[in-house]
């Protein structure tokens, strides 16, 4: 897990330099996505943590410029696979980016999977297209990738159709297919969200023990807390478009330095202790029409100060790879 | 814990889905809720979890008869609201209310705010014009929420504060139960934990009685005094909430109990694998959990277990207590 770093001595698989994604609406245009970067090492796990419309969703979308255009638009930045800038290519040299080398899942494996094509002919249209197997070459993968992730008797259910899977089983089919040409990165957005919790469990330690017998990286995109500290080796915590927070998973929940991943962690009921009232963050999220000035955290921070309406802080290291976009980070927490 | 604080008791409560199809119907219905019993009494909180499809929704809206259970007997303070005529059970209304996960399918979108909140006043003609308009301003303020918001539209509010709107729906009629189907679940955590803050505060300020739905189990934890947990239309397992953490009887409640992520980067335990969800297989006899339980045994295949008392007012449905 951890030994993989530190990372100056490595080069990272995915960096994102200054990733700035818009849209334009009516009423105006919203940052989704504001001065983002990160990277991603080979064999971990990074996991993209917020709230509904941070801008978590819109990065992962990003990285596979699958965002509509228009009203989308990659406004900044640099996304580099191994030192090549995906916006900078065709949109066919793109297309073999997707599903070969960067693939995807989404939360829920039924709006993902189509209704009309059993499974197994949906895997090997991909390998098919991408990889260029022939048709019996492509079935015998497919039943490999459907034994890898687990699926009982893959000989029999690689003719199943998707209504004729259970939610679990669904996605563990989204998982064999998107990893069928062994992509070297996998986002996966939101991809127990939908699922019941002990299936969550399942899928969730088959994610982990995939891409650990595969030694890819996984961008882990999700709302749950939870779910992060299970599989995740590192975490960007994301508030209004920016990245407040990032470092390695220990730090994250050991010895978190912005207020707003505090407040994540709070609102969560604990299981060991029965406090009265939980330390709910106040207010909402601001409208991406109206974003607050300075800090974008401030109208709802504990710690607010009247700098912080002022400036926008920028992201101070607290020590090796943990950064905090608070100015007040040394006292927070 | 005399009788007579008993709010609501459910004695055997059943709702079968039989499937209408063009020439014949099932014979084998689904059972959505096959025969549960429990009963809460007045200031407590009672919290019903399971997964997708274990029936705590439909056992829920039963309870009002929102939807017509197939039989059992529901004692509100003594009386059964399954005998009740529609006009004694619309007299009944006020003092049951119903919290909805949703909170943007659940609020009219052509009506304001304060026709929302008010309508059951008017139609209760528990009061009218302005004193309706004070009601009315007085439940949006306890609720959180400004009074100047009853001219606004549902659409105008975020998730949270649209919640809001449905709590003080509920409340403005001084309902003595209130049943909250998931009422935190279609929200982001940092709001959950506003409207779970308000929920309980709402409780100890107006003496409600909750019937609390939910298939997250922290949050059951932290509202609930006491557990039921629900597999496939049965009641397994029910407890004081820390008993059922700390000592959970039933294989089920151990194995959702252990599939809780953990916060925090410590120790990953990880239970001995649980069996792949199974559809809507019936076993035609013995225990129902049987095709995911890790410890059955041949006993299990053949009997049913019963609800049982293991000491301690702990329920549970199991042959080999472990």
């Amino acid at each position: 897990m951890s030994q993989l770093r530190p990372h100056s001595q490595k080069t990272p698989l995915l960096e994102i330099r200054s990733l700035t994604t818009q849209f334009l609406t009516e009423d105006g245009v919203v940052r989704a996505v504001e001065d983002v970067s990160f990277e991603i090492f080979q064999g971990e796990i990074l996991s993209l943590v917020g709230e509904s419309g941070c801008g978590k969703s819109v990065t992962g979308l990003s990285l596979l410029r699958l965002i509509p255009i228009p009203p989308g638009q990659i406004v900044r930045g640099e996304i580099l696979l191994e030192g090549r800038d995906l916006l900078r290519l065709t949109e066919k040299e793109m297309e073999r980016v997707r599903g070969n080398e960067i693939s995807m899942i989404f939360q829920e494996p039924m709006t993902s999977l189509n209704p009309v094509f059993t499974i197994g002919s949906q895997i090997m249209e991909t390998l098919q297209l991408h990889q260029h197997l022939d048709k019996k070459e492509a079935r015998r993968k497919a039943i490999e990738m459907l034994h890898r992730v687990r699926i009982p008797s893959p000989e029999n259910r690689i003719d199943s159709y998707p209504h004729q899977l259970s939610g679990g089983m669904r996605q563990r089919a989204m998982i064999a297919m998107a990893l069928s040409c062994q992509p070297k990165l996998l986002i996966a957005d939101e991809p127990t969200t939908a699922l019941d919790v002990t299936i969550q469990a399942q899928v969730l330690r088959l994610l982990k023990e995939i891409q650990q017998e595969m030694g890819m990286a996984v961008l882990l995109i999700t709302h749950d807390l939870g779910v992060v500290s299970e599989i995740a080796d590192r975490v960007a915590v994301m508030y209004a478009g920016r990245i407040v927070e990032t470092g390695p998973l220990e730090a994250l929940f050991g010895n978190m330095r912005h207020p707003y991943t505090r407040g994540l962690l709070e609102s969560i009921p604990q299981l060991e202790e029965k406090k009265e009232r939980l330390n709910a963050i106040p207010g909402h999220v601001p409208n991406p029409l109206a974003l607050p000035s300075g800090c974008k955290f401030h109208p709802r921070c504990y710690l607010a100060i009247e700098e912080c309406s002022q400036e926008e802080p920028p992201l101070f290291q607290v020590n090796g790879n943990h950064f905090s976009r608070c100015i007040r980070w040394r006292e927070c927490c | 814990m005399s009788e007579n604080h008993v709010l609501i008791e459910v004695l055997g409560l059943k709702k079968y889905f039989y499937r209408q199809r063009l020439f014949s119907a099932d014979k084998e219905p689904i059972r959505a809720v096959d025969g549960i019993s429990f009963s809460i009494r007045k200031g407590e909180t009672l919290g019903l979890v399971g997964e997708s499809g274990c029936g705590k929704t439909t056992a829920g809206k039963a309870i009002l008869r929102l939807i017509e259970p197939t039989s059992g007997r529901i004692l509100f303070r003594g009386r059964n609201i399954l005998d009740l005529s529609r006009e004694e059970l619309r007299q009944l209304r006020p003092h049951m209310q119903f919290i909805f996960q949703d909170p943007y399918e659940s609020l009219n979108p052509r009506m304001r705010v304060g026709e929302i909140v008010g309508e059951g006043l008017g139609v209760h003609h528990l009061a009218k014009g302005a004193e309706q308009a004070e009601r009315v301003s007085e439940v949006l303020r306890k609720v959180g929420l400004h009074p100047g918001d009853a001219g606004r539209y549902p659409h105008e509010f975020s998730g949270g504060q649209r919640q809001r709107i449905g709590i003080a729906r509920a409340i403005s009629l001084h309902p003595e139960l209130i049943i909250a189907d998931e009422p935190v679940s279609a929200l982001d955590v940092s709001i959950q934990a506003q409207i779970l803050n308000l929920l309980m505060d709402l409780r100890d300020q107006l003496g409600l009685t909750y019937l609390f739905i939910s298939h997250d189990l922290r949050i059951v934890k932290h509202i609930s005094d006491r557990i039921g947990v629900m597999y496939l239309g049965k009641m397994v397992e029910m407890a004081k909430g820390e008993d059922l953490f700390r000592k959970p009887l039933h294989p089920y409640t151990q194995m959702l109990l252990q599939a809780i992520p953990k916060l925090g980067p410590a120790q990953k335990a990880h239970p001995p694998s649980a069996k792949e969800e199974v559809h809507f297989f019936e076993p035609k006899q013995g225990c129902l959990f049987l095709p995911r339980c890790p410890h059955s045994k041949e006993r299990c295949h053949a009997e049913e277990p019963l609800f049982q008392n293991e000491g301690g007012d702990h329920w549970v449905a199991c042959h080999f207590v472990f």
